[in-house]
């Protein structure tokens, strides 16, 4: 198990020195596994969104260290951007920041910045378009007479266009109904795959982190609260119940059938473990 | 960017906050009539006064005051400079080549350098420091009513500054994090001559009118949805009456104008 | 029975696009009672949003009749008064708080409906603060919207509606932006609305189990309505809700995935509570025999 990327002892405040100061990050250690899809969990306010603008340097830590493969992302500040092409970051509703006339050139904004050669831009745009499903037709069209779900789709492959080793997204398929959740966390999953990208995601959905994610942390009142593999996480669901988040549905099936006396599987989170963990409730039963 | 503040209002407890705004407009034109009308150092003298009185019953901390006086400090140089040296009179006080200073040009001067002061004081005093934006945009909709008759849309205008009032938070609230969105794809903000960084400011503009229009695109539809329809026939929840306080101190202020036309006549001072 | 509040017939309705229109709604035909609380669900360009905006004239049918009371809201002879009429008795909360606020101050934005209405101003004071203390809002009367949180920005531009006195509230996908927090005290207060105020309650939404804790459900595909009925009844019909690109509630997926194994689990199960009551009755079932 190595980490891509290390935070270390970070902290954070907004507005020092003034009525509104607010603490965003407490002394937050935590580390993200290479090659694995965390989820990142916590009420609004709890420092998430922070901490997901420390992984990019879109913010500075107040103090500690953002470590990528080892080295500290700050040590050379006027270099900060060649860091933010290497930790792509999809922010909330991300299809408010398209502006260009083609959806083509606007996936091409990024890799143009970095400064990709118009062959691998054209080579890396073909790649995008295919893993977030928009078809050829789609791309020379204008973003903006694009479908809600589509215009979230361009918006985040003109993040992965960048082809960044991190992929961060901050609530990507808030607003959209199941079908375009279920296409853009599969697009995500997909990215992942094709690059062996580490990929961040920040959900409110614990559904959605039950299904997709290999990790969890878990975050409250400025603080990492937990971490751990999903199987570990959701196995404590009683205490994420405690701070207040909410477990999926079927976790908490589980916790009342335990309840009632039921001998389940409490670490069940998806539908399929529950199935299978309900089923032997009733064949015991029938043997019996 | 959440803690924008609007305007300068400067939040306290004071008589001058407690005028109704309607007033408070009025005493500022009235305010600035009178200074206009000071022709002797008397005049000027007891404008000041009267300044100074204002000020300490509005309890806004001087700084604060002396602070809406930093962006005219320019202007404020030069007018003082061209009348220094520009007015010729009677006395010569200092000859050096071509510059000549009067003893007069050094009271035009002082008295223009008065006069924009109380210009600027008077009017962020009465109107921004110690009157909300909204508030008085609404003294403003009601001073201006009868204009209705005239056709001119005084309600419209008045809902317009509102809803932009309303939405200058919201839109740079948008501008940050459409700026931060950029930035995560390499866009580069501070960097680059003029011509650059004006260039570099488009893929934020543009998010940023789209988002404008989906914005009034979308409230004019909650708008008509809550029966808006202009303002025939609308009433308000908080109607605000003159009171004594309101009569008062524009019976004050025309004291003080009176006062001022008569010491213009009979003070035999420094007169410019 | 008299006529129901809401009736709905052949309604039709299609974008204008130059040379092809597009159609958004077909034969729709639906009645919705005075004090029913409805959820109507659908994937996105399913109709279901255009079927709201049509019942508070936001837009106009191409065909069809809507009776609101029984009187006929697509009739060229509506007077302006009579649109107002329908707009207080329908009021309809949007997705984005932020877009629905007019006012710098809370409480300003609240009287903005009943200042429309030309209500005397001793009356919106009255109605403003209790609007405002149904929703929970009352101690932010005097704060500025932009500094109050989505689901709070929400239950105040639910005040502005609450203070029209309405006798329907549509939501249209109003918790979509919120966070779970925001999405619960949203969802909590439709709830409220409805059964301790008698208003009648339409919420479009994305969200199952918002869905589920409603008294019926509309499900709407490709612009028609596939089916309605009380929650379970409709979550039931598993093959139905994926046709209409929907979620089952996790816990119907379960009871949906044990009848594979032969196990049949009857009820509703809707919700974690009721599957767990559904499954012991059903392990007791098999018990006996």
């Amino acid at each position: 198990m190595e980490n891509k990327i290390q935070i270390e002892n970070v902290s954070f405040v907004y507005s020092p020195g003034t009525t509104y100061r607010t603490d965003a990050l407490d002394d937050v250690s935590i580390g993200f596994e290479k090659g694995k899809i965390t989820g990142l969990i916590g009420h609004t306010g709890s420092g998430k969104s922070t901490l997901v603008q420390m992984l990019n340097g879109l913010l500075k830590p107040a103090s500690g260290r953002v470590l990528i493969d080892g080295e500290d992302i700050w040590e050379k500040p006027k270099e900060i951007s060649k860091v933010r092409f290497r930790v792509g970051l999809v922010m909330q509703y991300p299809e408010y920041q398209l502006f260009e006339e083609t959806v083509r050139k606007d996936i091409a904004f990024g890799p143009k910045n970095m400064g990709m050669s118009d062959e691998q831009i054209a080579k890396s745009t073909e790649t995008v378009a295919k893993i977030v499903g928009l078809d050829e037709s789609v791309l020379d069209k204008s973003p903006f007479d694009l479908s809600g779900g589509q215009k979230r789709r361009a918006a985040i492959a003109g993040v992965m266009a960048m082809e960044p080793e991190v992929l961060v997204l901050d609530e990507p398929a808030a607003g959209l109904d199941p079908e375009g959740r279920n296409s853009i966390f599969a697009a995500i999953a997909d990215y992942q795959k094709q690059k062996n990208a580490t990929v961040i995601i920040v959900s409110h959905s614990m559904e959605d982190m039950a299904r997709w994610c290999d990790n969890v942390v878990v975050m409250s009142h400025s603080k990492v609260y937990m971490a751990g593999t999903t199987d570990e996480i959701f196995e404590r669901a009683s205490e994420l119940v405690s701070v207040g988040l909410d477990i999926p549905e079927i976790t908490r099936l589980m916790m009342l059938l335990k309840k009632r006396g039921l001998d389940v599987d409490l670490g069940a989170y998806t539908v399929d473990a529950a199935i299978a963990s309900v089923k032997k409730l009733f064949d015991e039963n029938k043997d019996r | 960017m959440k803690n924008i503040s609007i305007g300068q209002y400067y939040s306290a407890n004071s008589p001058i906050h407690r005028l109704d705004a309607r007033t408070k407009v009025l005493l500022a034109i009235l305010y600035i009539v009178v200074s206009v009308l000071c022709k002797n150092v008397f005049a000027f003298a007891l404008l000041l006064i009267s300044g100074i009185f204002t000020v300490l019953l509005s309890r806004i901390p001087l700084r604060i005051i002396l602070r809406s006086l930093k962006p005219i400090i320019i202007i404020m140089l030069f007018t003082v400079f061209i009348n220094l040296f520009m007015t010729s009179g009677d006395r010569l006080l200092f000859e050096w080549k071509f510059i000549k200073i009067y003893v007069e040009g050094i009271y035009n001067a002082v008295f223009m350098a008065v006069r924009i002061v109380i210009l600027i004081v008077g009017a962020s005093l009465f109107l921004t420091y110690t009157t909300t934006p909204i508030k008085l945009t609404d003294a403003i909709e009601r001073l201006l009513w009868p204009l209705k008759k005239i056709h001119v849309p005084v309600h419209e205008f008045a809902m317009m500054m509102t809803i932009a009032l309303r939405f200058i938070p919201t839109l740079s609230d948008e501008t940050d994090k459409i700026m931060s969105a950029q930035k995560a794809r390499g866009a580069g903000f501070d960097n680059g001559g003029l011509i650059k960084r004006a260039k570099a400011l488009i893929p934020v503009l543009i998010p940023l009118f789209v988002s404008s229009f989906r914005h009034a695109d979308e409230l004019a539809t909650a708008m008509e949805c809550r029966c808006y329809h202009g303002g025939n026939g609308r009433t308000k929840m908080t109607v605000t009456h003159m009171r004594f306080s309101d009569w008062f101190a524009m019976l004050l202020m025309v004291a003080l104008g009176t006062a001022i036309v008569f010491i213009n006549i009979y003070g035999k001072g420094y007169s410019m | 029975m008299g006529e129901p509040f809401i009736r709905v017939e052949n309604l039709e309705f299609s974008y204008d696009d130059e040379e092809n229109p597009i159609p958004a709604l077909r034969n729709v035909s639906v009645d919705i009672a005075s004090g029913e609380y409805v959820a109507v669900i659908g994937r996105n360009g399913s109709g279901k949003s255009t079927f709201a905006k049509l019942l508070n004239l936001i837009l106009e049918p191409t065909g069809g009749h809507i009776y609101i009371n029984g009187k006929d809201i697509a009739d060229e002879n509506m007077t302006d008064e009579d649109v107002f009429a329908i707009r207080r008795d329908i009021g309809m909360v949007f997705q984005n708080p932020d877009n629905q606020l007019v006012a710098t101050i809370v409480e300003d934005d609240v009287a903005f409906g009943p200042e429309n209405l030309g209500i005397p101003s001793a009356e919106i004071r009255k109605r403003v603060d209790e609007a405002l203390a149904t929703v929970g809002m009352s101690e932010f009367a005097k704060h500025e919207p932009a500094r109050l949180s989505g689901g709070q920005k929400q239950r105040v531009a639910i005040a502005g509606i609450v203070a029209m006195l309405p006798k329907c509230i549509i939501f249209d996908e109003s918790t979509a932006m919120l966070d779970p927090v925001g999405r619960a005290n949203v969802v909590d207060m439709m709830e409220k609305l409805n059964r301790e105020q008698g208003i009648t309650v339409i919420t479009i939404t994305h969200y199952m189990n918002e869905a589920v804790r409603a008294d019926r459900v509309i499900v709407f595909n490709d612009g028609e309505i596939v089916a309605d009925g009380k929650p379970a009844e409709v979550y039931a019909n598993s093959e139905l809700i994926q046709r209409a690109g929907l979620d089952l509630p996790q816990c119907a997926s379960l009871v949906e995935g044990l009848k594979a194994y032969g196990i049949s689990v009857d009820g509703d199960c809707t919700t974690p509570e009721k599957c767990a009551d559904a499954i012991l009755r059903a392990i007791g079932g098999s018990r006996g025999k």
